[in-house]
């Protein structure tokens, strides 16, 4: 089949103007069904937080800033069989509605952190300086890139004033978006009369538990500080959190459909548009002795190639973009990344692949399978 | 010994439900190394004969056997990978491929067969030097002449090697001069070469070039004389 690709590419090039729309509209296309997809990845990659971690969160309170549980809370949560380890946390968000660039701050025990996210590594700063200073912030990497942060800067954002004490790389989901820093300057303690925390983060012995142990927690917190609390497995609490997200991403996911469907027609019709104008030649190739699979397969691969040189530009542009542009949709704290991961670039070669066989496939059986005589009349 | 033996063949094409008979009950053999002619007014048939020889066509009745081949019998990717071996045809209107150089459109036929690529270059090398175009050989089909067209596909018929070759009208799109450089390349062809040639042509003295005049009338033979003796008769 290879020695049959010049005559393909040559067919392909042959008919510059054509090509090139149709390679620039597929381009186009995939580009924004791969910005979808991105958006659609995010989400999933938050929803498939681990298992074995729960959020305590005040109960009927729908927003971080209204969920108002005293850090020692957190003793009482300890005692519940099946818990491993609890990290109060504050969240103070820069915006509480969606938002492309949302800052998030959490805010902890800075002496717990490194035990609780190990897989927080520092690419800038270092820790001791975290923890010397009660306004330091470790800056998610993402943010940083962003905002452009660096180690020793401070800045304030949502009346929360910090200086930079490192800069961290995690491949936990949505991290890279938020800025650690202490409990205490967030919780105002001094105007609280007590530390508050927006939230408990509990790590579980056993995932196949969790949901015995956040029964337990609510339960526990109930009996002996009389407040309502619910406690959901992380992966709940984001989706709960992300709900009005849900239904604007689940859209999106039909607008990457409808791409694929015009993509599809698009090349379909540049592959027909070829076929009919080809069709003499076509009956004089299988004159020349070539078969009408042949001729299927070579119309095909037209098709194929017109569609993955489109998908490659697409998917080249969407990563360019994505890389320049690192783009995050935030509320309540729970962040979604728009990433160009490998699975992304994959899907969109594949995809354009598909496409250009899918759009080439009836025009090139037709090419295949017409009379000889009949064409060359 | 013939090459070709066709038997009671007919051929009727249908344009809705009416039927059209264009060949009738014809007979016909073609020895290895003749130059048949085949004249005929318009309708007789003689396109849809070459067709019928060249595999690209398929009788509705009778039989039609090339080297020993029944074509009707063959399925319809056999009967290509047969023409890929043994048809090399000449068209009147050339149907070079436009996308590609002369040397591609004579490699083109070669692509179907086992030949490495340098055995490939060689043989396109060769013919395109017999048709006297080795230095158009990265020329596009709107970059030659008519008659140099013509020549291109006629060194794509031949780079085969193939059993039989068959043109239609090969100098009808042609002016004089050119028509009879075509005429005599297609001459030296079948004696230099010994190729077995059947051509389709309206011109008389297109047809004086064949060694064998077979003249079709309404689907059927009506006379198959010696091209010298046609020539004769002409004179007189």
């Amino acid at each position: 089949m290879l020695k049959f690709l010049p005559y393909v590419r040559k067919n392909v090039l042959g008919h510059r103007v054509r090509s090139a729309m149709t390679v620039a509209g597929t381009a186009l296309l995939l580009f924004l069904f791969l910005f979808v997809t991105a958006i659609q990845g995010g989400l999933d990659r938050v929803l498939s937080a681990r298992d074995d971690r729960l959020v305590v969160f005040q109960a009927y309170r729908f927003c971080p800033s209204s969920s108002q549980l005293p850090v020692f809370y957190a003793d009482a949560i300890r005692g519940v069989p099946g818990v491993k380890s609890v990290l109060p946390v504050k969240v103070v968000v820069n915006n509480c509605r969606a938002s492309l660039d949302t800052v998030v701050f959490h805010g902890v025990d800075p002496k717990l952190l490194p035990a609780v996210r190990p897989n927080l590594a520092l690419v800038a700063g270092d820790w001791a300086a975290f923890q010397a200073r009660t306004d330091a912030a470790l800056v998610g990497r993402r943010v940083a890139e962003r905002r452009g942060l660096r180690p020793g800067q401070s800045f304030t954002v949502a009346g929360v004033t910090v200086q930079v004490a490192g800069v961290f790389a995690s491949d936990g989901t949505g991290e890279e978006n938020v800025i650690y820093t202490h409990l205490n300057l967030l919780s105002n303690p001094a105007a609280h009369h007590a530390c508050h925390a927006t939230l408990f983060e509990v790590q579980v012995d056993d995932p196949g538990q969790a949901q015995a142990v956040a029964a337990a927690i609510d339960a526990k917190v109930k009996e002996k500080f009389e407040v309502p609390t619910e406690t959901k497995p992380q992966k709940a609490h984001y989706a709960a959190a992300l709900a009005d997200l849900l239904d604007l991403i689940g859209m999106t996911r039909w607008l990457g459909f409808v791409c694929v469907g015009v993509v599809v027609v698009l090349v379909a019709n540049s592959v027909v548009m070829s076929a009919q104008d080809r069709v003499r030649e076509h009956a004089v190739l299988q004159t020349l002795g070539f078969s009408g699979p042949r001729v299927f397969s070579l119309m095909l691969g037209e098709s194929c190639l017109i569609s993955l040189a489109g998908g490659v530009l697409g998917t080249a542009a969407c990563v360019a973009f994505l890389l320049w542009r690192p783009m995050t949709l935030s509320t309540e704290g729970a962040s979604i990344d728009f990433v160009a991961t490998p699975g992304l670039v994959g899907s969109g070669l594949l995809l354009s692949l598909a496409v250009g066989f899918v759009a080439g496939a009836v025009p090139a059986w037709q090419a295949g399978r017409a009379e000889i005589v009949t064409s060359l009349r | 010994m013939p090459l070709v033996e066709i038997e009671r063949l007919s051929k009727v094409y249908r344009k809705g439900s009416q039927e059209v008979p264009v060949l009738r009950d014809l007979d016909l053999t073609v020895d290895a190394g003749e130059f048949v002619a085949l004249m005929g007014p318009s309708g007789s048939g003689k396109t849809t004969l070459l067709n019928l020889i060249a595999g690209i066509d398929r009788p509705t009745t009778g039989v039609i056997r090339v080297g020993g081949d029944d074509l009707a019998k063959l399925s319809r990717t056999k009967l290509a990978a047969w023409r890929a071996r043994h048809v090399g045809y000449i068209f009147q209107l050339y149907n070079l491929i436009p996308v590609l150089t002369a040397f591609e459109n004579v490699e083109l036929p070669l692509l179907l067969l086992p030949l490495s690529r340098a055995e490939r270059r060689k043989r396109v090398e060769v013919v395109l030097d017999a048709v006297g175009l080795l230095d158009r050989h990265d020329h596009y089909p709107r970059q030659l002449s008519g008659g140099q067209e013509q020549r291109v596909a006629i060194a794509r018929a031949v780079v085969g090697d193939p059993t039989i070759l068959v043109a239609d009208e090969p100098t009808g799109d042609l002016d004089a001069d050119t028509a009879d450089a075509t005429l005599a390349l297609l001459k030296r062809l079948n004696d230099e070469m010994g190729k077995t040639l059947v051509m389709v042509t309206h011109d008389p003295h297109a047809a004086a070039a064949a060694k064998r005049l077979v003249r079709l009338e309404k689907g059927a033979l009506v006379a198959g004389e010696p091209a010298a003796v046609r020539r004769r008769v002409m004179r007189n």
